[in-house]
């Protein structure tokens, strides 16, 4: 049976009138960004956070990191998810869920993907952060320390700023996988980009063209962070380190 | 201006220090030496709180170490410190490394503590390099760099934990110079070294330890014409031998 190829099935409109095709796969590409982002930002900052708690001389403080660590990276995502989107809004005090459950449907879809994908890849991003100080030398903190620094300036100025060079590459994937992770989003039905390639096939009966658009788009998004990350680590790269030896 | 009273430490059941005793005067120069594993670096360590100890006392300049009411950063802007590996910060220049304290911890404005930086850098010969990052410099160049850092705190002693002993031998001499000299203007100085060529020159005292004990701590000449202990003995001839 032949394939009927139809490429300008994307200008054409949608059933209600209010957009083309590609209008629908532009505003999916759009959540998928805006979610992907959120949830990186709330990633980064909660990762170094508790990646840093997991190496300070603190019995109860390393605990608490390797509790939060456990607990976001061995439950399935999926299931996260359903507990932020279905579950949390029942536990939190009265007034809380009740404006939660008032807000748009859309936006309490957001918060609840941005909340779930950022804290599940943070655990992820603590944990990259916690090895790229496990692989300093031991003796830099006493260094630091010697020349009077406090153990948090030790951090910022000294510990810090190798063992983030150390782990971009590392980051770079877990930044990448978010944009996939965020996919699971449609199953609290969030229209983001892989929902809205599926809606182009349930109503144009043209899947191969949805699916490589839609592909396309992602494979956009990837190369946009690689060239944006292979950036960054060029622009901090230590000379005499690293990879690039004088001698 | 360090006394070490009756310190002892130890990891579980394994005691690294046993009732350590001395005491440094202001000007003095102390060369401790003993086999690998004698506790040297962990009691170097323990003068400035970065090892605890369990029992003892250790008093720096009036300030006891092991107070957990003495802010041992200001303790540690104090003294300054000298390691093996050198330990420069990698990602910043050599400049920067000698700014960084200065300018965070003792509240110096950042032209005051560039010039401060510059000055020690040209006395250890090395201003040429204050814009480049440790990575381009060799090992004896960093370790200069690292007791110019050091001394950019003014410091009213200096620790040294093997600082030769990563280097290769052309290199060596560069540093002991960097270290005589400090030495010589009297500076109040506790190396651990098997540099007996230093320890002849500079040293007021040469202390040996073994097994977590202070073995020996005489004046020098007493020390190399006739140590008291068989241990001593061994260790003078087998490195002096080598
Ligand atoms: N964190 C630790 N936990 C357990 N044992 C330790 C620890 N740090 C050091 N030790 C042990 O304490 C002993 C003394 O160590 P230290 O580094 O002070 O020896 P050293 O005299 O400096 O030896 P070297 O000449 O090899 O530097 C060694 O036997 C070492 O194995
Ligand atoms: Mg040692």
């Amino acid at each position: 049976m032949a394939y009927n190829w139809n490429w300008a099935i994307f200008l054409s409109e949608t059933p209600s009138g209010e957009s083309t095709y590609l209008g629908w796969l532009l505003t999916g590409l759009q959540w998928t960004v805006t979610l992907s982002l959120s949830a990186w930002i709330i990633a980064l900052t909660v990762g170094s956070l508790f990646g840093v708690l997991r190496t300070v001389p603190n019995r109860w403080l390393s605990m608490l990191a390797a509790a939060y660590v456990e607990t976001f990276r061995n439950v399935p995502l999926l299931v996260q998810l359903f507990l932020w989107y279905f579950v949390l809004p029942e536990l939190l005090p009265r007034g809380m869920g009740d404006a939660f459950k008032q807000l748009n449907p859309l936006m309490q879809q957001y918060i609840a993907a941005t909340l779930c994908l950022g804290l599940f890849t943070g655990a992820r991003v603590s944990e990259q952060v916690r090895s790229g100080i496990g692989a300093l030398p031991r003796g830099q903190r006493n260094a630091a320390l010697a020349l009077g620094l406090t153990l948090p300036q030790a951090y910022r100025h000294v510990m810090l700023p190798m063992a983030f060079r150390l782990v971009i590459p590392p980051l770079t994937s877990e930044f990448l996988n978010i944009f996939k992770n965020s996919a699971v989003a449609t199953t609290i039905g969030l229209i983001e980009l892989s929902r809205q390639a599926q809606q182009l096939v349930d109503y144009t009966a043209q899947p191969y063209e949805a699916f490589i658009a839609v592909t396309l788009m992602y494979v956009m998004i990837n190369v946009t962070v690689m060239f944006f990350m292979r950036r960054l680590e060029q622009k901090v790269r230590v000379p005499g380190y690293l990879g690039g030896n004088p001698s | 201006m360090i006394s070490i009273r009756q310190v002892s430490k130890s990891y579980g059941s394994f005691q690294v220090l046993s009732d350590c005793s001395t005491e440094i005067k202001k000007g003095e120069v102390i060369v401790v030496c003993g086999p690998s594993g004698s506790g040297k670096s962990t009691l170097i360590k323990c003068v400035n709180g970065l090892e605890p100890f369990q029992s003892g006392e250790i008093i720096v300049d009036g300030i006891s170490v092991g107070d957990p009411r003495t802010k041992l950063s200001t303790l540690r802007a104090r003294v300054g410190m000298v390691f093996q590996h050198f330990e420069l910060f990698p990602h910043m220049t050599i400049v920067d490394n000698l700014t960084l304290a200065q300018v965070k911890v003792l509240g110096r404005s950042r032209d005051e503590a560039a010039e401060k930086g510059l000055k020690l850098l040209e006395r250890v010969g090395l201003k040429a390099h204050a814009n480049k990052h440790p990575g381009a410099l060799s090992g004896g160049q960093q370790q200069r760099v690292a007791i110019a850092r050091a001394l950019s705190m003014d410091p009213i002693a200096m620790l040294f934990d093997e600082p030769t002993s990563a280097l290769d031998p052309e290199m060596i001499n560069e540093v002991l110079d960097v270290m005589v000299e400090l030495a010589n203007e009297g500076m109040t100085m506790m190396c651990v070294t098997h540099e007996m060529g230093f320890a002849r020159k500079v040293a007021h005292r040469v202390i040996f330890m073994d097994q977590g004990r202070i073995v020996e701590d005489a004046p020098k000449d007493d020390f190399f014409g006739q140590p008291r202990s068989e241990r001593a003995q061994q260790f003078l001839s087998k490195i002096l031998h080598h």
